[in-house]
């Protein structure tokens, strides 16, 4: 989607287990949930 | 031709301003995500920046991810960040902007904006605003961000095509988007994704 809305160069890091330890652990284990930092341009 | 949405966007936000509303009146609550310092640890901040962060901060924080691991802000630098709760990555990027750079927080939660404004005066901070409002319709003028951030918010808007056309529109060409969000590696059945409850819990 961010390609589809115009930016480039994308960049995606490693995954953090976001929800380890939390309440919503189990869900988010279910659907392999993680969080993502992410990087992305507009172009010039 | 437009796209349909799982969910209706204006009930969902309400359910979302809900949930951090309470995250705000109580962030020592108990949540399905974590919160506060332990949680900035969790995420990799650096730990200087979370050790002598105010509690009042702090204490409401709940993203997801670490935006500032796809590397630090430039001096001078202004920067919207989207949904900012309780202000704690607003805090971190007026550090690294310094004060000749700008931070512009969006919060739709009066609760959260009340935390947030509250705390960037305890910490003297004359670079860092926030304006209430919705991501899908920023209050921010064109091409006004070098920079735009947000942290665990945009997973939680219906319509993510419009977030992304409007993000496109406050930044100046050549600016970035750093923003941490979740992502899930199975599909989620569509009978779910039409669960508002589900979004928030």
């Amino acid at each position: 989607m961010l390609e589809e809305s115009g930016f480039v160069q994308i960049d995606i890091g490693p995954p953090v287990d976001t929800f380890g330890g939390a309440g919503g652990e189990s869900k988010a284990r279910l659907f392999e949930v993680f969080g993502y930092a992410f990087l992305a341009h507009k172009p010039e | 031709m437009s796209e349909a949405l799982p969910v209706d966007a204006v009930a969902l936000r309400k359910e979302v301003s809900a949930k951090y509303r309470d995250v705000a009146v109580n962030p020592h609550g108990t949540f399905h995500f974590h919160t506060g310092r332990p949680l900035a640890r969790h995420l990799g901040y650096d730990e200087s920046v979370v050790a002598r962060m105010p509690e009042s901060a702090i204490e409401a924080f709940a993203g997801v991810g670490n935006p500032f691991s796809q590397g630090a802000l430039n001096r001078g630098e202004r920067v919207v960040d989207l949904g900012s709760g309780g202000g704690f990555d607003c805090f971190v990027a007026a550090e690294q902007v310094g004060p000749e750079g700008r931070v512009v927080g969006v919060d739709m939660t009066d609760e959260m904006l009340e935390r947030s404004r509250a705390a960037a005066t305890a910490m003297g901070l004359g670079n860092v605003e926030f304006r209430k409002g919705i991501i899908e319709e920023l209050p921010v003028e064109d091409g006004w961000a070098d920079v735009v951030i947000s942290n665990g918010v945009i997973n939680l808007c219906a319509d993510k095509r419009r977030v992304f056309t409007e993000i496109m529109r406050v930044l100046r060409p050549g600016g970035r988007l750093q923003f941490a969000d979740i992502a899930n590696g199975k599909e989620v059945p569509a009978a779910a994704l039409r669960n508002i409850d589900l979004w928030t819990d």
